[in-house]
């Protein structure tokens, strides 16, 4: 039993990892439909932005996280505006300018740091807190707390403020939106940015619990795609949940059948909810149908 | 649709559809002039290897282009029917010891089955959500790769021993593989051309340009992209299996990492001129030249120079060059003036 409470524990902290990093893609990818192949690279770029502040500031990762979040939200501004704004109705070209990106990204970081891991000690990485007969890492709790928050914030940013009910607008009817007054393309670079941002916020939770390496945005990014078609595009509870159950099925599956086969099952879910419900457990029916839909 | 303007640009005084019979000299010249730098190159087996990979890489990205680019489906998971041929052809030859030229036709069937299987329900997706569902049977055939050792021979890989002779498709000359190679390429492009000017290659144009009114038009849209799918997998699978005896040993990264294999042959086909008969070849005669010669000069000082390279060279061919070398070259030659000038919205 206590070993069942072991895997649960360890299923909803790895969700909470997976989640973070969705909620970001999903923004991207409900709001201006382009499918960022490079989001788990910006989660890279997060995690080493974190890593040099560590080093040169002296910065703990949760307070380089302040720093973090405005270096990758203006990259993201630039990105949108420069490479994906051309291509706005182009979506093969989107996902070809996304993969290039990523391979920039990957092998810039990996030329300038010759490609060693790197992992940093912080006063969290280590830390354990007994919860019953289990031992929990403090940082993987800090990032499913941040998660929650950041899920809640985000939420109600988009109900509530202004600029969030734009991005709404914009999501939901592009032309209607321009009709209405919305800065169509500056919603989008805002969008693009703090889901840009968001994947900074993540690396930089996520730096005390992993070594680093290049490549370790692939770890993230497929995990998160199947977070976001499971969930649902384009909501916000909808990748906090399907973080979850992606999560928990990968520690099940690797408890109970085998470790090396844990992302097949999951996969197995994933497309068991492409056949039965394609938009996903929370997402508008008809919404996987518009991605390539032009809107104007 | 981006691509709706295709179908006006189909000259008035055209009374006839161009069939296949149309293309054949120029695919004659082609293979002639390719076969020409195979006899030109004979004796320097660097430049074999490198005429070799790129027949091979042309007729990879020639066969993703079938439905990445006449049908318009952006697959990512060509990795899979790629490893499929490989595995079928090493196993045929390490446990039955079969020649390999006989696993050939069942490496086609086995990616074409697959193909059928796996894009059913991809299918109930378009656009980037059928691109994100193919990425993830990529990854998932990579962590099965590795899983049934038996196979695949794991991560340590499986290994197909020297003997050489024409039987055993191993020779000790670079040549022989080269031959090989252009020979897969020739079958590729022939396939690719004979269906372009098909009517399943026409059905495959309309459903990418504009879904609806091809379903209107009483095109069975599922149908006709589940032939697409299964052509372009049974002929990518073709390719594994010559490309396994070309490097006789093989693991699951090299037959399915996403940024060398899967992704690789859209890119050479995005390059060259998406949903072109010949642009996948002319792209894979820049970008793998191009690659072994960054990864000779700069990647020894540089890690992973060649692939900064390459993804700026993807980013900017999107932004800036998007029908490819082939646009290109019949801008060039003025056969279709300002064929599509979509202005961003």
């Amino acid at each position: 039993m206590a070993s069942f409470a072991g895997v649960l524990l360890a299923g909803v902290l790895l969700g909470g990892i997976y989640s973070l990093v969705a909620i970001g893609l999903n923004l991207i990818f409900g709001v201006i439909r382009v499918v960022n192949f490079a989001q788990g690279e910006f989660v890279m770029l997060g995690m080493y932005a974190t890593v040099v502040a560590y080093t040169l500031l002296h910065l703990d990762p949760y307070l380089g996280m302040l720093l973090v979040f405005p270096l990758l939200f203006v990259f993201g501004m630039a990105v949108q505006r420069f490479i994906l704004q051309p291509l706005q109705n182009e979506p093969m070209m989107q996902i070809f300018a996304t993969f290039g990106m990523l391979m920039l990204l990957q092998n810039v970081v990996l030329a300038v740091t010759g490609g060693t891991a790197v992992s940093i000690r912080t006063p969290a990485s280590g830390l354990t807190i007994a919860v019953g007969p289990l031992q929990v890492s403090v940082a993987r709790v800090v990032a499913l707390l941040a998660v929650t928050v950041v899920a809640v914030g985000l939420q109600w940013a988009l109900h509530t403020t202004m600029t969030g009910k734009a991005v709404r607008a914009v999501a939901q009817d592009r032309r209607a939106a321009r009709l209405m007054g919305i800065d169509v393309e500056r919603t989008y670079m805002l969008t693009f940015g703090f889901g840009a941002g968001l994947a900074g916020v993540a690396g930089a939770l996520l730096t005390p619990i992993f070594t680093l390496t290049p490549q370790i945005g692939g770890n993230f990014i497929l995990p998160a795609f199947a977070v976001v078609v499971l969930g649902g595009l384009g909501s916000v509870w909808g990748a906090y949940i399907g973080g979850f159950l992606i999560g928990l099925t990968e520690a099940l599956a690797g408890f109970y059948l085998d470790p090396a086969l844990k992302q097949a099952v999951w996969f197995a879910i994933f497309i068991l909810v492409l056949v039965v419900r394609p938009t996903g457990l929370f997402g508008v029916v008809g919404a996987e149908e518009v991605g390539l839909r032009v809107q104007e | 649709m981006s691509r709706s303007e295709a179908v006006s640009e189909v000259p008035a005084k055209a009374a006839r559809v161009r069939c296949f019979t149309d293309e054949l000299p120029l695919l004659a010249g082609v293979a002639a002039v390719l076969g020409g730098a195979v006899l030109l190159m004979a004796g320097d087996n660097f430049a074999l290897n490198i005429l070799a990979t790129t027949f091979l890489m042309a007729g990879l990205a020639t066969a993703w282009n079938v439905i990445g680019g006449f049908g318009g489906q952006f697959s990512l998971c060509h990795g899979v029917f790629f490893a499929e041929g490989a595995y079928l052809t090493a196993n045929g030859v390490v446990h039955l010891g079969l020649s390999p030229w006989l696993s050939l036709a069942p490496a086609a069937v086995l990616g074409a089955v697959t193909a059928l299987a796996i894009s059913w329900p991809a299918f109930r997706l378009r656009g980037p959500f059928f691109a994100i569902a193919t990425m993830t049977f990529s990854e998932v055939a990579y962590v099965l790769a590795n899983y049934f050792d038996s196979v695949t021979g794991g991560a340590q890989g499986i290994r197909v021993p020297y003997h050489a002779g024409w039987l055993n498709m191993i020779f000790p000359g670079r040549i022989a593989y080269a031959w090989i190679m252009l020979g897969f390429l020739c079958c590729c492009l022939a396939a690719s051309l004979l269906l372009l000017r098909s009517r399943l290659g026409y059905y495959l144009q309309a459903v990418r340009d504009n879904e609806a009114a091809a379903q209107a038009s009483g095109i069975d849209v599922l149908r006709t992209k589940l032939l697409g799918f299964a052509i372009s997998g049974g002929l990518t699978a073709i390719g594994g299996s010559v490309f396994m005896m070309y490097v006789r040993v093989v693991d699951p990264p090299t037959l399915l990492t996403l940024s060398d294999v899967g992704v690789r042959f859209a890119l050479i086909a995005l390059i060259g001129g998406v949903g072109t008969g010949y642009g996948p070849l002319l792209g894979a005669l820049l970008v793998v030249p191009l690659e072994a010669w960054l990864r000779a000069s700069v990647g020894a000082y540089v890690p992973g120079a060649n692939l900064i390279v390459l993804g700026a060279v993807l980013v900017l061919a999107a932004l800036f060059f998007r029908q490819g070398l082939a646009g290109a070259l019949d801008r060039l030659l003025a056969r279709r003036p300002g064929r599509r000038g979509a202005a961003a919205a």
